[in-house]
């Protein structure tokens, strides 16, 4: 194989090199844990003189892992990656092909007794017994003739040569991937009430270009919590519309997003909004009462006319003493504003005096009417993260090659086994030696078993 | 206290107790303190198993059942059983003890940290939205198996200088495994860290694929794993290309560890997505 000269080609097919590149990588990685980096930075870059603030972000501190400098060593160490593969592969594949005779000087000498064996049979006959086993194990078995005797050569893991250029492949592919996925992926925050919904000029308004053309809408956000008050479940149920049509209907909960023509959304999370809908009820001296649903801005008349009620606020929990809706009864005698507490029962109960103390809080304030509040239904907004990323296969493609490049290189090893059948005083002597290009034990391991198995073959 | 959580406290002695063995093996020089070792260590390691299926099934008991790999003092656990299960591994293998003596201590002192650090909470709770998944088994596992691999690393680099450091060459340094089989078990060991690492970044970057929006998003522990990992690579290619051997890849082993133990702690001090350890 031709090998391009020069000064360059050395430089980058030199494993000092991509020592030093991996360090660089790994040191600018953990700069990038240290300093604050994107939405995070903003509190430091105001603390900081404007002078130096500036400087930083002309060296892209606050954005290390999207800086020149680091998609330069990224570009560099691939580079290094190909042509430190290039320069070695003639080298693993003389290796691995490598014939098996003539024999390594000195494979026979200064074996172990338990490597040799001495038989019964000729040095013919030990050969016919003795192929067919060791072609049961390895498949194919390489002869030679020699002045000394037969000499028969099997091998395996000839593949462990290779998996370090799978490796180097998988992160190339892994690059390859990300590239991929920021040149034609797009990522978008959307926060949607219940009930809303999010069109492609809002979904686009993230990074990246990909523009979904449909719309999401929001139909409905539960929060479940656990007893301890931890949260149990996110869920948003989503409808996907196109031209005003339902196409596409499901719920989309953390772990488990939803994909809509090769949009995933995620749910990320999510806020109460102030308003929702309050069940209130008012009764008049000892007569029967009446039930009302009302919002924010709902106007109501009380019975006989005279007075006029408005929904000021709906509070999911007012100052930790739970839901509360606030409301104004304007009448001849002025106006009445005041707190209606779900809970007022129970915390009169702890303040006995809290009424007279405080009678904002009174629901019978506005004589002779009691009020009382049911329950509220919140409104939620939902935050999802939708996400359209075309370089996910590709990155998980280049996982696996990964995972099998290691293991191939790491722990598969070529394994060539040399057995020599030569006459000694007409009978056959075997000797079983070995060399493997790793893992000395794990071949003298496996020495140890073949010789067992031939043993057996001789007996029989 | 629940039963689970008392096993688990009597397993932290235990692995005490077999560290001084193990020391003791290496410094009388009596087979009889090797054999106790291994004895005690086994023993703990099997309690220290049923407290953690016992807790499995007390999660089950409370409704909220989930396997016990969840927060961190649960991970600390996890960490001293992948260790010693790792040590004994070992031991069944190449019949070298001597590793025990610095490694069951890091189990020890994992335990012993989960039991008495305060604000430490050793309650079963339930998950939180973001750990409900199925690939929280598989990321705890291969990541714990990978640090245990490290840690094996760092005790065979630690017994290799300590032989470099000695000035006398007899006594209880002799007994010490040679440095030529040092060089072979800190290779193996890093190597299996380092494709159980690998795995432990997969696993973890599919889950994140499903409940972050992203492969991928450069969270502090996220980052530090991957620094690890070159750390182990730079480690790989020094030896198999470079020739690095001996006292370099031994200092290479303590400088790994120290990574690992920044990516499983050290992190927790940075703000992050993985908040559920601190």
């Amino acid at each position: 194989m031709p090998k391009p000269a020069g000064k360059l080609w050395s430089l980058f097919s030199s494993v000092k090199l991509t020592i030093v590149l991996l360090t660089l990588i790994a040191l600018l990685s953990v700069a990038g844990t240290i300093i604050p980096q994107q939405e995070e930075a903003e509190d430091l870059i105001h603390r900081l003189s404007p002078g130096v603030a500036g400087l930083f972000e002309s060296l892209q501190l606050f954005d290390l892992y999207h800086a020149r400098l680091f998609y330069g060593l990224i570009g560099l160490l691939s580079l290094n990656l190909v042509v430190c593969s290039l320069n070695r592969f003639p080298l693993s594949r003389r290796q691995a092909f490598a014939p098996p005779f003539p024999a390594p000087a000195g494979l026979f000498t200064g074996l172990p007794p338990d490597h040799i064996l001495a038989t019964g049979q000729s040095q013919a006959e030990a050969t016919r017994m003795l192929e067919p086993c060791l072609k049961q194990k390895f498949r194919s078995v390489r002869k030679n003739e020699t002045a000394e005797g037969t000499i028969l050569s099997v091998q395996r893991g000839r593949c462990s040569h290779f998996g370090v250029y799978l490796v180097h492949a998988s992160i190339l592919i892994i690059i390859a991937g990300s590239i991929i996925g920021s040149l034609f992926g797009f990522n978008a925050y959307v926060t949607l009430k219940e009930g809303e919904s999010a069109g492609d000029a809002l979904l686009s308004g993230g990074k990246g270009t990909g523009r979904p053309n449909f719309t999401v809408r929001c139909d409905k956000f539960t929060a479940e919590f656990y007893e301890n008050g931890f949260p149990k479940t996110y869920r948003t149920d989503l409808s996907f519309l196109r031209n005003g049509r339902v196409i596409y209907q499901g719920p989309v909960l953390v772990n488990h997003p939803i994909t809509f023509e090769n949009t995933r959304f995620y749910q990320s999370s999510y806020n109460q909004s102030r308003g929702g809908t309050a069940y209130i009820s008012y009764a008049r001296g000892g007569a029967a009462g009446k039930a009302l649903k009302v919002r924010e801005g709902s106007v109501f008349t009380l019975p006989e006319g005279k007075a006029r009620a408005t929904v000021l606020r709906v509070e999911e929990n007012l100052m930790e003493m739970g839901p509360a809706v606030k409301i104004a009864i304007a009448s001849s005698r002025g106006t009445a504003t005041f707190w209606l507490l779900q809970y007022i029962e129970e915390i009169k109960r702890e303040n006995p005096d809290l009424l007279s103390r405080v009678p904002l809080l009174n629901p019978a304030l506005f004589q002779p009417y009691r009020f009382t509040l049911e329950r509220i239904e919140p409104i939620f907004s939902t935050g999802l993260q939708a996400v359209y990323d075309p370089g996910t296969p590709v990155v998980a493609a280049g996982a696996l090659v990964m995972i099998i490049g290691l293991l191939t290189a790491l722990w598969l090893s070529h394994q060539r086994f040399w057995v020599s059948i030569s006459p000694a005083d007409g009978r056959a002597l075997v000797r079983v030696a070995g060399r493997s290009n790793r893992n000395k034990a794990a071949l003298d391991r496996a020495i140890d078993r073949l010789c067992i198995s031939l043993r057996e073959t001789m007996k029989r | 206290m629940m039963i689970h959580t008392t096993i688990l406290s009597w397993v932290t002695f235990v692995f005490f107790a077999a560290f001084v063995f193990y020391l003791f093996r290496l410094l009388f020089n009596r087979a009889f303190w090797g054999s106790l070792a291994t004895a005690t260590a086994w023993a703990g390691l099997a309690a220290q198993t049923v407290a953690l299926l016992l807790r499995w099934k007390a999660s089950y008991e409370l409704g909220i059942g989930h396997i016990p790999l969840s927060n961190l003092y649960e991970s600390m656990i996890f960490f001293a059983w992948s260790i010693v299960f790792i040590q004994l591994a070992l031991e069944r293998l190449t019949a070298v003890r001597t590793i025990g003596v610095f490694v069951v201590p890091v189990a020890f002192l994992m335990m012993a940290y989960a039991s008495i650090a305060p604000g430490m909470n050793d309650r079963i709770e339930p998950l939180i939205p973001a750990l409900q998944s199925n690939w929280l088994t598989g990321h705890v596992v291969t990541c714990f198996m990978g640090y245990a691999g490290f840690t094996m690393a760092f005790g065979c680099g630690l017994i290799f200088l300590l032989r470099d450091f000695a000035t006398k060459t007899d006594g209880w340094i002799s007994r010490l495994p040679s440095s030529a089989n040092l060089d072979r078990l800190m290779h193996q060991t890093s190597t299996l860290g380092f494709i159980f690492l690998t795995l432990g970044i997969m696993t973890g970057s599919v889950w994140a694929h499903y409940a972050w929006g992203s492969y991928w998003s450069w969270d502090p522990k996220e980052t530090w794993s991957l620094v690890t990992w070159i750390i182990y690579a730079i480690m790989l290619h020094a030896r198999f290309v470079r020739g690095w051997q001996g006292k370099r890849m031994a200092l290479m082993t303590v400088f790994g560890f120290a990574s690992v133990l920044f990516t499983y702690f050290g992190v927790n001090y940075l703000p992050g997505l993985h908040s559920y350890l601190r």
